[in-house]
């Protein structure tokens, strides 16, 4: 199985696009998801969920790809929309009413039409957050990302941690697939199981075969790095050179520009 | 004091790793530039602790202790750092994925170089060179973990050739791979041996795919060496090499038997299937030896009024990807109860898919799968447990309990064993294993074919009736190989069990399956008795697939009545008149 998120050489505007200039459009985006919660903020949200839609689209990856990410989001957004839908503070039109259980200031029993729609509004929230990062991460190649972050002067380590997490996240989800087969085999069946059973007790058998095979794999990659100089004491050589153009800083224009606009949105009402 | 034009020298060499356990003893070994040094052993030798100690891995990344002298391209790994030792020495494991950890070919090759402040230019010549050295130009672009098993290594190998070293190791590069990526990698290596500017170490259990590469064969054995020199030297002891658990290639073989009748042991590491069949000819028309075709009568059909226990019916599989990849496309067949199956084919050919089908795994978009009739859908998974065990290939995604008597525990109680039949069973597996002695050891203390033995007392356990192991013999040495492979047979003798084994190694399965199934991109390509779809030269070629050696013999031998049927050396032997006995 081949991770989702994961670097595609494709010729677009977005994928030629300075490395920074990504970076920049990741940064803010973390801005926008920071501002006050509010539960009129639906329309800001929208609009950097938009332009991120516009950066998707432009950059050719697939709608597959976003709906993975949706389906990893699809439980916790569940829980948001329930969660908020009954005990919401500024909640006050039912829109399902299953009794009456009153905690303070709210009503355990009844969803209200605003706390669901607060929900909506923290759903989407997330949705602008976790959209950013594997744009960014499926358009740029990890030697420019490695290039662009020594640019701000990050060190070559961290770097290469970011870069070796990215790969290490889809080994493990590879192993834990892997290791759920082999239980199977022996009539251990995770799937099959409740959260409940799942929390007691069916994670050791899952667990510790996963931590055991990622330190053995964790030391392979270790001699595979330091024995490729990993670690020497001189300034890596930059292999992608990456300059800005004319176009770039057009982009950039255009990510600011967004920005500025969701700020107003935001703050001059 | 060490030699100038020695590229490699190690004089009474012992190191121990942390916590005394003495890995190498007395290593004494010396290579010129351009020389190709082969280090034979089965596993547990000191072959990869060789390849440590000459990259600088061990002190630097193991710990241990060590004696003797040890030089390298000019410099003891022991007392420079690693990346010193990285500008003159490279090294490529086993296992292609924890080497390759860039986005592109391009930037996997420069990763090295690029960590010692090569400058750019420099770094994209070597690479572009490293890249035709390999054949793997017009990659550059291309994820490496998309590529397949044999272009993984060799994109491995070409990221440590933009190291520029001197000296080059390499430990057991194509043990993971299928038969075409083998054929790929050596090639590869052979290119560079022509060069003749690097000192190449390799490591293998593969004897066959080095021996016309190598100058210097070293065996070793518990850490000592028990053979050392010239290829014809080394090879023309197939006894000692047997003892310490290194397989004779097989032409190597045939032709000892043969030679004390059909001519001199010289040149033994060069020998071809002509030559050796060429000298059983003069031995025969000589009157030294004689024909006899019956000794081996032909396979017999598979016992039709056998009823079928495992049937696939239109099977197709596809992988959502990305990219997607059909896996199985409307594959048919039956297993007959009690049948020995090898089934074989490329990477990539559907083997594992088929038999995650058979387990219950994997659930065909198209057709379905049967057990004695009844759908496997309809099974529970305890209810197919219990029925069709699959050992896979990496016994360390089961393995977590504290013992190896647990770990068969385990499984037992999970398909709802009585608690009084538990440990009778437990003790049988281990006893069938041979690892009654390790009963409460835990499970990562043995070695890796001890774990893959526990790994099969453990589906062994549940009393299946039809086994299926995948590719046991990957990564594993000659006598692993075939104590796994007699495992099996023993389960399918004294059990009437139905056994399925997929393997690359020909020899073995030429041995011990009565049925060969050859699949190809998917689809069945070859299904028949053993011998009779090892006839089929020219079709086994669309699937990389080589047929045993003694089979080539025979086949080459058929004019003067040898059976085309004849598909192992003991097969040849009778008919040879070398050995007494009745049918294989």
């Amino acid at each position: 199985m081949q991770p989702v998120f994961r670097y595609t050489h494709v010729d677009t505007p977005i994928h030629r696009l300075h490395p920074l200039v990504k970076l920049a459009y990741v940064l803010l985006t973390l801005v926008v998801v920071m501002y006050p919660i509010q539960a009129s903020d639906m329309i800001v949200l929208l609009t950097w969920l938009a332009f991120s839609a516009v950066l998707w689209a432009v950059a050719r990856i697939e709608l597959a790809r976003f709906a993975t990410l949706f389906k990893i989001l699809a439980g916790t957004f569940v829980f948001l929309l329930l969660i908020q839908g009954f005990t919401y503070r500024g909640g006050h039109t039912p829109l399902i009413t299953l009794g009456h259980l009153k905690l303070w200031e709210a009503d355990l029993g009844v969803i209200t039409v605003e706390g669901v729609w607060f929900g909506l509004v923290l759903c989407v929230r997330i949705l602008v957050a976790t959209s950013s990062l594997p744009l960014f991460v499926m358009t740029t190649p990890a030697s420019a990302i490695m290039t662009a972050l020594g640019k701000l002067r990050v060190p070559q380590t961290a770097t290469f941690m970011f870069i070796s997490a990215l790969s290490f996240t889809s080994l493990i989800f590879e192993m834990w697939g892997s290791i759920v087969e082999a239980q199977k085999l022996r009539a251990f069946d995770i799937d099959s199981m409740n959260l409940v059973k799942r929390a007691v007790k069916a994670y050791v058998p899952i667990i510790t075969p996963l931590i055991l095979l990622l330190f053995r794999r964790a030391n392979d990659f270790q001699i595979a790095m330091e024995t490729k100089g990993f670690g020497a004491p001189v300034k890596p050589t930059e292999i992608e050179v990456v300059s800005a153009r004319l176009a770039d800083y057009l982009w950039l224009a255009l990510v600011l520009a967004v920005f500025a606009f969701c700020t107003w949105l935001e703050f001059a009402r | 004091m060490v030699s100038e034009d020695l590229a490699i020298s190690l004089s009474d060499v012992t190191f121990s790793y942390e916590g005394d356990v003495v890995a190498l003893q007395g290593l004494n070994l010396a290579a010129r530039r351009g020389e190709f040094v082969v280090v034979l052993g089965a596993n547990g030798a000191g072959k990869s602790t060789l390849c440590y100690l000459l990259s600088g891995i061990v002190p630097h990344i193991y710990g241990g202790r060590r004696r003797g002298e040890v030089s390298v391209a000019g410099l003891d790994p022991w007392d420079v750092p690693l990346y010193e030792t990285s500008r003159r020495l490279g090294v490529l494991m086993q296992d292609p994925e924890v080497q390759l950890f860039m986005p592109t070919l391009r930037t996997e090759l420069a990763f090295g170089p690029a960590n010692l402040g090569v400058p750019r230019e420099e770094i994209l010549r070597r690479s572009r060179e490293a890249l035709s050295l390999v054949r793997l130009d017009g990659l550059e672009e291309h994820n490496p973990r998309d590529l397949s098993g044999g272009q993984k290594q060799r994109a491995a190998l070409a990221a440590v050739l933009t190291m520029d070293p001197r000296v080059l190791v390499l430990d057991e590069p194509t043990s993971q791979l299928d038969p075409l990526g083998r054929w790929e990698v050596v090639e590869a290596i052979q290119r560079l041996k022509e060069k003749g500017e690097l000192t190449i170490v390799m490591t293998t259990h593969e004897t066959e795919e080095v021996l016309h590469l190598a100058d210097q064969v070293l065996v070793l054995e518990q850490g000592r060496t028990v053979l050392q020199g010239t290829p014809a030297q080394v090879f023309g002891q197939p006894e000692r090499l047997e003892a310490a658990g290194v397989k004779t290639p097989a032409l190597v073989h045939i032709r000892s038997r043969v030679c004390p009748v059909a001519g001199s042991p010289e040149g033994v590491a060069d020998v071809t299937v002509r030559q050796v069949a060429d000298d059983i000819r003069t031995s025969v028309q000589a009157g030294r030896l004689r024909i006899d075709a019956a000794a081996v009568p032909p396979p017999r059909p598979p016992d039709a009024a056998r009823p079928t226990i495992l049937e696939a019916r239109r099977l197709s599989v596809r992988y959502p990807g990305p990219p997607p990849v059909t896996a199985l496309r409307d594959v048919s067949l039956e297993i007959r109860q009690g049948e020995f199956v090898g089934i074989i084919g490329q990477n990539g050919s559907g083997k594992s898919t088929l038999v995650k089908c058979f387990a219950g795994l994997l659930r065909p978009q198209e057709g379905e799968v049967l057990f004695r009739g009844e759908s496997l859908s309809r099974l529970s998974v305890g209810g197919i447990a219990r029925r069709i065990g699959l050992v896979l290939q990496n016994p360390d995604y089961q393995l977590f309990t504290a013992s190896c008597s647990e770990e068969i525990r385990f499984g037992l109680r999970n398909v709802g064993v009585p608690r009084d039949e538990v440990e009778p069973r437990v003790r049988e597996a281990l006893r069938l294993v041979g690892l009654e002695a390790q009963a409460e050891l835990f499970p990562f203390r043995l070695s890796f074919g001890d774990r893959r033995k526990l790994a099969v007392a453990a589906t062994m356990a549940l009393g299946p009736e039809v086994l299926i192991m995948d590719e046991p013999t990957t990564a594993q040495d000659h006598r692993g190989r075939y104590q796994l492979a007699e495992l099996a047979r023993r389960f399918h003798e004294e059990r009437g069990a139905t056994v399925l084994v997929i393997t690359h190694d020909v020899d073995l399965i030429a041995r011990y399956a009565q049925r060969l199934i050859v699949l190809c991109e998917g689809r069945v390509l070859l299904d028949g008795a053993t011998a009779e779809v090892f006839m089929q030269v020219e079709e086994l070629k669309k699937s990389f697939v080589v047929p045993p050696v003694a089979a080539q013999v025979a086949r080459a031998l058929a004019p003067l009545g040898v059976p085309p049927h004849v598909i192992t050396p003991e097969q040849l032997y009778r008919v040879l008149g070398l050995v007494q006995g009745g049918a294989a």
